[in-house]
């Protein structure tokens, strides 16, 4: 056995070491943590993340910048109940990024509206910060959140902050009375967003399997086309590569072909 | 009539309720026979006995109905049966015109083994043969079972020596693909012994039984089929005096040594029966001298291979008549 | 270039081949089987003709050679990192044309699917020849020749082989054994031959109308009630390429392990589950019906073959009775007839 330097360049499946630089607490359970990269990335891109010992798993960049990047995790397992034991200062084990990414072509000069449940919110903060700092590359924007209750709230002080720029609609499911916000599932208030020039608007939909079907669903009957929804799916990812299969759905790929895809382009097909 | 009972029943015949007739018994070894010997069998029943045919638990035949004037003849008539099925084994039958030399050794009995059945870890009715040949004539009532494993389905639990077929599971790591198929049906079906840990099987040798299931469950061959063993259970009795099931007294025991065993039994009972009743039962016998006797005459001079484990003490139970119920 | 083969002549040049080469075939382990007294027909090193194991189709193929069950992927030890060295082992795989022809589904997902190469099945990939054993008459199961897979290309093999009643003929392709080849044999013409019909044909389903809709069909309902999520399809396939990826801690100190993959198999329990629990396909039916579109559509849309190429150990194997075969042509008569 030997340390192969040169090959674990060019080995896909080494991870590199990051330091965390800093924690931010979002709930209960599910924490942000910045950490030192230099990875060249995507908006709605993911990695895979690692502590030698407990495991991978494909977490999706919650934000970035030349010098750092943001995982927001959950903790629901070996691996991720063990990072939320780390502090600042320790390290993480990454590797990628991976997958498509939003591409912010797609969205120029429209009315760009995010609908985000729960967790969903992560994989497109990135998108959203661009967003907000460059209005004028977009004809309007808006954000939809909808969470599960006012506990599960994610990224408060950046919501805040985004609301001084643009409009964030937040719901929870049930009653909350710290923002006085509204009520109810996100499909309920799908209707009082901006969709007065529909043929210019772009919408991208990301969370549970439920939220997003029902979403999209309701975007439709306000006659969103197929073609101007974009998603963004999870799946169990071992590989991120292609190689390991676990998450493909019929001839798709999500590591590589997706995790974003135009709507028109996936509706058919069935994991 | 004027004839002697006792070498009548040695015969294999039986004093009935009749005074007239007798029924034939055959044996089986192994519990299984060729389709060709029914036809005989047959013969005999429509031609001497009544045109039945009682199938017993011990897997013989019983031809009712035959005039004890027609005994000898009926011998003669068996004689391919005695000739197939008992001197082709290699038990040693002087004339096989002359019907059963002995009927207090019972048919060796085996479930159907692993000509058939998946689960079996080895050939019970070949085993059941060899044991046949090793015991049979003898007039000592000694009742043995083989089942191909310890799911047991010949019932030795209820024998003097019940044979259970064992086979050592042997894992390998690199073929796993970590399903846990094994760990869960060992955990739902046999006796928890094994356990999932940093990615690998472990099993815990004191709860594993051999039983082979593992074995059968994993989709890689993971589960090596490695050396076939045996479980005995002995002393497992019905009966109107103190029935009980039989309990262990080897664990992963060879081939080899459950042979020299049951060859061993028939010294120990003529050591220790008590001639004094009609045709002591060996498990009666135990009773009286104890396991640890038994368990010392019964292991001279046997070799016991390095697996094999040996019951301490036995304390069988059962139940006492004149307990309420 | 042909040569013909005694006995002894082919023994002798395995001998020598087996300097620089491990030689994998088909052998029979008496006894081995997972019933007691059956023996496990399956791949292993070989050092002599009379080893090779060929009236009998393999339990498993020559995939776990080049695509190990389990492997490690890299050790560490207090968070560095450390992949094991490369071997120069060189090997040479004895197998049927289904076979290698499953190989060529395996470098489509390991060597061309997504932006990179996979490193562990490159390096045990690139030091393989193939020598291909001709099968004319296959077994109760092929239906290699529905799956067009019945044939290869003389670049698809370093050897052809025949075997006779004494000896062995054989075509080489290979410039490096052709020398080893050619000095312990006599030359002779030799032309490969395949089987052109199979006892199991199947009819695969038209592309274009295949559509959802026949996702929603009773067909897989079937299914649902019969599978009982084994997995011996898969791991009995030659070209299923799934896997999972783990790590172990060493017991004796907690920060040494290694991290390593192992196959999965879509059939089995846990393939879809996500961190929190939630799975895709619970249903077995509906993993019935992601197998069978995988093998014979969706690969097929990727790259420009089916996956499946016929070899029939998953009907071999299923402890059910559910044969696959069986299902694409009723999967192709549902469709022909309108679903
Ligand atoms: S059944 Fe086989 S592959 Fe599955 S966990 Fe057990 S040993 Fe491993
Ligand atoms: S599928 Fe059967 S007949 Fe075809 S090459 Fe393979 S073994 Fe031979
Ligand atoms: S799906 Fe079945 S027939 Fe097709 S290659 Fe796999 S094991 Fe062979
Ligand atoms: S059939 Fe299943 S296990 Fe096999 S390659 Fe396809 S997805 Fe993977
Ligand atoms: S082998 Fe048969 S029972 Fe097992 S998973 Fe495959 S189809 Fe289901
Ligand atoms: S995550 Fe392995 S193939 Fe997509």
């Amino acid at each position: 056995m030997s340390l192969t330097a040169e090959k674990s360049l060019k080995n896909p499946y080494l991870s590199q070491k990051a330091e965390i630089l800093e924690i931010f607490q979002e709930t209960e359970i599910e924490y942000t943590f910045r950490l030192e990269s230099d990875f060249e990335l995507n908006f709605g891109q993911f990695l895979e993340v690692s502590i030698p010992g407990y495991g991978e798993a494909p977490i999706s960049v919650s934000n970035f910048t030349d010098q750092w990047l943001e995982l927001t995790i959950r903790k629901v397992g070996k691996l991720t109940d063990r990072i939320h034991d780390l502090e600042e200062g320790d390290y993480l084990y990454l590797r990628g990024p991976y997958g498509n990414g939003f591409d912010f072509e797609n969205y120029q000069d429209k009315n760009l509206i995010i609908a985000a449940g729960g967790t969903g919110l992560a994989p497109v903060r990135s998108l959203i910060e661009y967003a907000g700092n460059n209005l004028d590359q977009l004809s309007d924007f808006e954000v939809l959140a909808g969470f599960k209750d006012a506990g599960s709230l994610l990224f408060e002080r950046d919501i805040k902050r985004w609301r001084q720029k643009f409009d964030v609609l937040l719901t929870v499911d049930k009653t909350c009375d710290i923002w006085g916000e509204c009520v109810g599932l996100i499909t309920e208030h799908i209707a009082e967003l901006h969709l007065e020039n529909i043929a210019n608007t772009e919408v991208i939909v990301v969370g549970p399997p439920p939220m997003m079907k029902y979403s999209i669903i309701e975007f439709q009957k306000l006659g969103v086309p197929d073609d101007q929804i974009w998603v963004s799916y999870e799946r169990k990812m071992h590989c991120g590569l292609g190689k390991c299969g676990h998450c493909k759905i019929e001839d798709n790929y999500v590591c590589i072909d997706g995790p974003v895809y135009n709507y028109a382009e996936v509706k058919e097909i069935r994991d | 009539m004027s004839f002697n009972t006792k070498k009548i029943k040695k015969n294999a015949f039986r004093i009935t309720k009749d005074r007239e007739v007798t029924a034939l018994r055959i044996r089986v070894p192994g519990g299984h026979i060729n389709a060709k010997y029914l036809s005989l069998i047959k013969e005999i029943a429509d031609e001497y006995g009544n045109g039945t045919l009682h199938i017993t638990t011990r897997q013989g035949f019983e031809v009712p109905g035959i005039s004890f004037a027609d005994f000898e003849e009926v011998n003669k008539k068996i004689a391919p049966i005695l000739e197939g099925m008992e001197k082709e084994i290699g038990v040693k039958i002087a004339d096989p015109r002359e019907g059963y030399p002995a009927a207090g050794t019972r048919n060796v009995s085996a479930c159907i083994g692993n000509r058939v059945c998946r689960y079996s870890n080895y050939d019970t009715t070949e085993m059941a043969q060899q044991i046949e040949k090793n015991i049979f004539p003898n007039d000592y009532h000694v009742k043995i079972a083989l089942s191909g494993c310890p799911n047991d389905c010949i019932k030795g639990h209820l024998q003097d020596f019940g044979i259970l077929g064992m086979v050592e599971p042997i894992y390998h790591q690199e073929r796993c693909i970590g399903c846990k198929a094994c760990v869960d049906n060992c955990h739902k079906r046999v006796t928890s012994a094994l356990s999932f840990e940093q990615e690998r099987v472990l099993r815990d040798e004191k709860r594993c039984i051999g039983c082979g299931e593992c074995i059968l469950q994993c989709p890689t061959n993971a589960w090596e089929r490695g050396e076939q063993f045996f479980k005995v259970v002995i002393m497992g009795r019905t009966g109107k005096k103190n029935p009980r099931l039989a309990k262990p007294f080897l664990k992963w025991a060879s081939r080899d040594v459950v042979i020299a065993i049951v060859n061993n039994v028939y010294d120990y009972i003529e050591r220790h029966i008590d001639t004094s009743l009609a045709k002591e039962h060996i498990g009666y016998i135990v009773d009286r001298t104890g396991y640890p006797k038994f368990k010392e005459e019964i292991l001279k001079g046997v070799e016991l291979n390095s697996e094999c484990e040996i019951a301490d003490k036995i304390n069988w139970n059962g139940y006492q008549t004149g307990e309420k119920i | 270039m042909g040569f013909n083969f005694s006995e002894n002549g082919f023994n002798q040049l395995l001998e020598s081949l087996n300097q620089d080469y491990q030689i994998y075939a088909p052998v029979r382990k008496k006894n081995k089987d997972s019933f007691s007294a059956n023996d496990l027909i399956t791949y292993d090193l070989i050092k002599s003709l009379e080893e090779i194991e060929l009236t009998v189709k393999s339990k498993y193929s020559a995939k776990e050679i080049v695509f190990p069950i389990r492997e490690t992927l890299f050790h560490f030890v207090e968070g560095e990192q450390f992949i094991a060295s490369d071997t120069d082992d060189k090997y040479i795989i004895f197998l049927r044309p289904c076979d290698r022809n499953a190989f060529k589904r395996l470098d489509k997902i390991f060597l061309e699917n997504g932006p990179e190469e996979d490193i562990y099945y490159k390096r045990l990939r690139e030091n393989v020849k193939f020598f291909v054993i001709e099968c004319t008459s296959g077994f109760d199961s092929c239906f290699c020749v529905s799956m067009e897979s019945n044939t290869v290309e003389a670049e698809d093999y370093a050897a052809f082989l025949r075997f006779e009643e004494n000896g062995v003929s054989c075509e080489v392709n290979d410039q490096d054994l052709a020398v080893e080849f050619s000095s312990q044999a006599e030359e002779i013409k030799f032309e490969p031959q395949f089987i052109e019909k199979n006892k199991v044909e199947v009819k695969l389903p038209d592309r274009e109308k295949l559509t959802n809709e026949v996702f929603e069909h009773q067909l897989w309902t079937e299914y649902s009630q019969r599978c009982i999520a084994c997995g011996r399809c898969n791991t009995s396939c030659p070209t299923c390429s799934c896997f999972t990826v783990k790590d172990v801690l060493y017991d004796e100190n907690k920060k040494s392990g290694e991290r390593f993959r192992r196959w999965a198999g879509c059939h089995i329990d846990g393939f879809t589950e996500m961190a929190g629990g939630h799975n895709f396909r619970e249903d077995y039916g509906d993993r019935m019906r992601y197998k069978t579109m995988h093998k014979i559509y969706d690969f097929g849309e990727r790259f420009d073959f089916d996956m499946c190429v016929g070899c029939g150990r998953c009907d071999d194997v299923c402890p059910e009775y559910i044969s696959f075969s069986k299902c694409i042509n009723k999967l192709s008569t549902i469709i022909e007839e309108g679903v």
